[in-house]
């Protein structure tokens, strides 16, 4: 089955968004992903781990190795102010150019 | 602010790098499991659930990567990963990698000697304060004492210099030196030591304010020691001081007896300040210009407003037009010559145009770099050729390396390594190869420049030119081994890469072409063209070195020797000087061993020059803005017979020739050549001046021509006069002039055999005439002229080394690239040799493949000698840039050597077995 892409530029913002309800593993944040959009998106392993591992250099999220829900590790993430600071400013930027997007749809 | 903990999270990363593999993959595997089981709720069989999800989750490897590439290390860690592993892989093959090193520390190294040299003679600045503010007046470097209009003045009279001073406030400083360093006789006086020779100069008392330099202990000059009364005062060298006071700290503020006058010791100058010039046996002493005449006695110059012998730098104001101080400069000397009484009517007109230029003088007079620039400019050349050699020898065994390795190379691609990271990786092996070699080639270029100032400043006691590598050289060499590694690496890594993986993994060791085959071929022709033209130019240079070597001189210089004297040294008066003659003489004579003794103003080959324009009885003006003043000399009885020049008529100076008798004078043919074309000149008269000199001498005979001074030109016209035969002269300046050429400066010995401890015996006699007569030097006649050809000497050897290494390693890159294309195609020679061919036709075959790319390069060899032999031609004496010898025996020696390294291969080849061959790989 053909796997809708992720629209460029906002992988983090699905990403911190998920981590705001509280800390989550790779696994996890994909898996919510997919369901809070009606198994609409799915993100690549191949895209999540590096965004990840991008987001941890810029200090947005944090990352901590816990016990998991079956008892095995797994490293869980979670936002950090800057982070929450970050997904704020990119919600509404995103809700902006979306908005303007529609407002273009609709005239023509 | 972001920026700088984004920074430090990317730089703690480093530390972290071991457990982020682990964890990265600790939580891959979590991953994965949560995507079994995910997979095996949702019904897939629990044997399939694991690889399912393995597929979806796709390729874990590149992933890995990708997180990791996040850091942004990657780069540097590549980087280190090729470092590593280009280390290793020399490691693994240690005679290869001894043998380049070796190679490249050779090549590297001998241009690194170079760049020393360049460097300091060419670029570097005196070590002074602010080099880039001082001009000297004047471009040239005219030495060292003379009278009348220059056109371009460079050398200036105490009064000249006064007045410039005075009236060009745009100069901070304006400062007098000595043009010609002076021999002196000094000891300290307390103690009874004789007095030991030394260099001096004259220098004016802001000196060394002007070039910033302060006193390393004590006091250096200062414009007060130049007055007239002043009490004398000296200032010694650090070196000097060092060496031959050892440092005593008591020496400052003592008396020294200099040339048998009171000096006291002021100071010494800073470790490193060598003066104003950069040449051999720099100044050990400064005296004030104002001492001069103390110095000098009746001979002093100084007061001479028409004696020219001092060089002018100043250090000027920023924002200083130079322009327009060189044109108010100009107008200054102008006026001043107009006011000397003493100038010559006839020059007068040409006072117009008089001028003085500016030239920058932070690296001092220009003597030694012009010397030895043209030496400078072809060692460079020659350099680069070296290198180009090496590099194709190294490119070569690079290539053989990189084909024999072609499998791997093959496999690596096929696993998914990119063409760029696979020539980065091996341009990082031979750069590693290049530094290593560039490292040893530091320590080769210490001991190769130590060698080349030992050969080209022969003779000379010390030379303030350092071989230890500075920065500007260690930064060069290190840029020179890294564009060499490159130059030698990229195009075997670029061959390697283009390895064709399907073609190379099925075995196609059994083709008969190599990709690398041309690439390998055309470097060998390259080689053998470069050597080629190293071995003709060292032919031509080692022929012109002969040639100058053994040139009829007209003198002769087996058992001569030349001993340096000063009698003004040890306190000789004129009247003195006949007594002084006279023993010297009776004295040296009794010597066992000395044939004849004579003495003379200086002899041939030592460098000095006297010249002076004359005047012929019943001949009009000579014109001497077209015809070449002649020179003159002061002779002994038996001079020309000691120094071995032949007389041709007339008689030669003898001791019938006294301070009474009728003053005579001998000539050479070219004078009689030039000023009595076709005319017998015995009997005829000339003098030194104007016309109303024109009687003073009287010809008695004519010697053969001798070379003085210029061992390539044709000899000068030369008059020579007798001792102590003194003609008044009208004014000071010429009386002077005169008057100093009765005192001798060398005398020369005719010995039979070798005497042994002549030098001891001759200091002993000399000794025993007068305990404060110095010898400044004493050194075989041969010794003497052969430090003529100290440069053309060290070009030829060098020339000679780099011809030899060229040739041993073209020789040594076409036997590596026979040998290994005789092992490249055993199996094709087996199948000949099965089908029917014999030994010979083997031997033949490998043999005319190796001989003709050495033809082709002699081919391609021939005209770049030849364009070389063009450009050295003003080098060379005595032979053309094109002889055909030279170019023969060059291209013979290299077919010679060419023929030997391509037929131990070839006969390697035909002795091979068939059958072995056809079952080799």
């Amino acid at each position: 089955m053909a796997r809708t892409e992720i629209p460029p530029g906002t992988l983090y913002l699905l990403i911190m968004k998920t981590l705001e309800s509280g800390p989550r593993h790779g696994y996890g944040i994909a898996e919510r992903i997919q369901q809070l959009s009606d198994e609409v998106l799915r993100v690549e392993e191949g895209s999540l781990y590096p965004a990840l591992q991008r987001m941890l250099i810029k200090g947005w999220i944090f990352g901590e190795w816990r016990q998991s829900e079956n008892n095995r590790r797994a490293r869980y993430y979670r936002l950090t102010p800057a982070g929450r600071k970050q997904l704020g400013l990119e919600v509404s930027e995103f809700q902006k150019v979306m908005a303007a997007i529609a407002r273009v749809i609709q005239t023509a | 602010m972001e920026r700088l903990s984004e920074l430090w999270r990317r730089l703690m990363f480093l530390f972290r790098r071991e457990s982020f593999q682990r964890e990265l993959q600790e939580e891959m595997k979590f991953h994965l499991e949560m995507k079994a089981r995910a997979l095996r709720h949702a019904g897939v069989p629990p044997a399939e659930a694991a690889p399912a999800a393995q597929r979806q989750f796709g390729n874990t490897l590149q992933l890995r990567e990708n997180s990791r590439a996040a850091w942004g290390w990657n780069a540097v860690e590549t980087v280190g990963q090729d470092v590593r592993y280009g280390l290793r892989q020399l490691r693994r093959s240690p005679g290869f990698t001894l043998l380049a090193v070796l190679t490249l520390a050779l090549g590297i190294g001998a241009n690194t000697a170079v760049f020393t040299l360049v460097d300091t003679v060419m670029l570097k600045s005196l070590p002074v304060t602010d080099p880039q503010q001082l001009y000297s007046l004047g471009a040239d470097d005219n030495c060292c004492e003379m009278t009348g209009l220059q056109g371009n003045f460079t050398i200036y009279s105490y009064a000249l210099y006064k007045e410039l001073q005075e009236h060009t406030p745009q100069f901070t400083q304006l400062a007098a030196f000595q043009a010609g360093a002076m021999p002196l006789a000094v000891r300290r006086s307390r103690g009874a030591e004789a007095a030991q020779p030394y260099r001096g100069e004259f220098v004016s008392g802001n000196y060394f304010q002007m070039f910033g330099i302060n006193a390393y202990t004590g006091r250096l000059l200062a414009p007060a020691d130049d007055r007239a009364g002043a009490p004398p005062i000296v200032v010694m060298s650090y070196r000097a001081w060092q060496q031959h006071y050892g440092g005593d700290p008591t020496v400052i503020g003592s008396t020294f007896v200099i040339n048998s006058k009171v000096f006291t010791l002021a100071g010494i100058t800073p470790p490193g300040f060598f003066g104003d010039r950069l040449t051999g046996d720099p100044p050990d002493f400064w005296l004030p210009l104002g001492s001069e005449p103390l110095l000098s006695g009746p001979g002093s110059i100084l007061r001479l407003p028409g004696e020219f012998w001092l060089y002018i730098t100043g250090r000027i104001k920023p924002g200083t037009s130079l322009a327009a101080l060189q044109a108010q400069l100009t107008v200054e000397l102008q006026q001043w010559l107009r006011t000397v009484p003493k100038l010559e009517e006839h020059d007068r007109p040409q006072i117009s145009q008089q001028r003085i230029i500016l030239a920058p003088g932070g690296s001092g007079v220009t003597e030694l770099r012009d010397q030895y620039a043209s030496g400078l400019r072809l060692l460079t050349v020659l350099g680069g050729l070296v290198l180009l050699i090496a590099c194709a020898n190294l490119a070569n065994l690079l290539l053989a390396k990189g084909s024999a390795s072609r499998v791997q190379m093959a496999a690596r691609i096929a696993l998914g390594a990119s063409r760029a990271r696979l020539i980065r990786q091996m341009l990082t092996e031979s750069m590693l190869l290049a530094l290593l070699g560039g490292a040893a080639g530091i320590a080769v270029a210490f001991l190769a420049t130590r060698m080349i100032l030992l050969v080209a400043f022969r003779g000379v006691r010390y030379v303030p030119i350092s071989p230890t590598p500075s920065l500007p050289v260690l930064a060069f060499a290190f840029a020179l081994s890294l564009l060499t590694g490159v130059l030698f690496g990229i195009a075997p890594a670029w061959f390697s890469s283009r390895s064709q993986p399907a073609e190379a993994l099925h075995g196609a060791t059994r083709s008969t072409r190599d990709r690398s085959a041309l690439p390998q071929k055309s470097l060998v022709v390259l080689q053998a063209a470069l050597s080629l033209v190293l071995l003709a130019g060292a032919g031509l240079l080692t022929r012109s070195l002969l040639n100058l070597q053994t040139q009829r001189f007209g003198f002769q210089t087996r058992g001569r020797y030349i001993v340096r004297l000063d009698p003004s040294l040890a306190g000789y008066t004129e009247d003195r000087l006949p007594g002084l003659y006279r023993q010297l003489r009776t004295q040296l004579a009794q010597i066992p061993g000395v044939l004849s003794v004579s003495y003379a103003g200086y002899s041939p080959m030592r460098g000095d020059n006297w010249s002076s324009e004359i005047s012929v009885e019943g001949q009009p003006r000579v014109d001497y803005t077209k015809v070449v003043a002649p020179s003159w000399l002061r002779v002994s009885p038996h001079y020309f017979e000691t120094i071995g020049t032949r007389l041709l008529r007339g008689r030669v100076i003898n001791d019938q020739d006294t301070p009474t008798s009728t003053p005579v004078a001998v000539i050479n043919e070219t004078f009689a050549r030039k000023f009595f074309p076709k005319q017998d000149p015995i009997g005829k008269h000339f003098g030194i001046g104007e016309s109303n000199h024109s009687r003073d001498y009287e010809i008695v005979g004519m010697v053969e021509d001798t070379k003085y001074q210029d061992a390539r030109g044709p000899a000068y016209a030369m008059f020579f006069l007798p001792f102590l035969q003194l003609i008044p002269r009208e004014d000071e300046s010429s009386q002077n002039a005169i008057d100093g050429s009765n005192y001798l400066q060398d005398v020369e010995l005719l010995v039979a055999g070798h005497p042994p401890n002549l030098e001891f015996q001759v200091r002993h006699a000399l000794a025993e005439i007068d305990p404060n007569l110095t010898v400044l030097s004493m050194n075989s006649f041969d010794e003497q002229v052969a430090r003529n050809f100290n440069q053309d000497r060290l070009l030829a050897r060098l020339t000679g080394l780099f011809g030899f290494l060229a040739l041993v390693l073209a020789s040594i890159g076409l036997y590596g690239v026979t040998a290994y294309n005789v092992a490249r195609r055993t199996n094709e020679i087996g199948i000949r040799m099965a089908l029917g061919a014999d030994r010979k036709n083997v031997l033949r075959m490998v043999l005319r493949s190796a001989l003709a790319q050495v033809a082709l390069g002699l081919v391609l060899g021939v005209p770049i000698a030849l364009a070389g032999g063009h450009a050295l031609s003003s080098q060379l004496f005595g032979v053309k840039g094109y002889d055909p010898e030279v170019l023969a025996a060059a291209v013979a020696i290299l077919a010679v050597c060419a023929g030997v390294a391509g037929l131990l291969p070839a006969r390697r080849a035909a002795s091979i077995d068939p059958m072995q061959a056809l079952r080799a790989e």
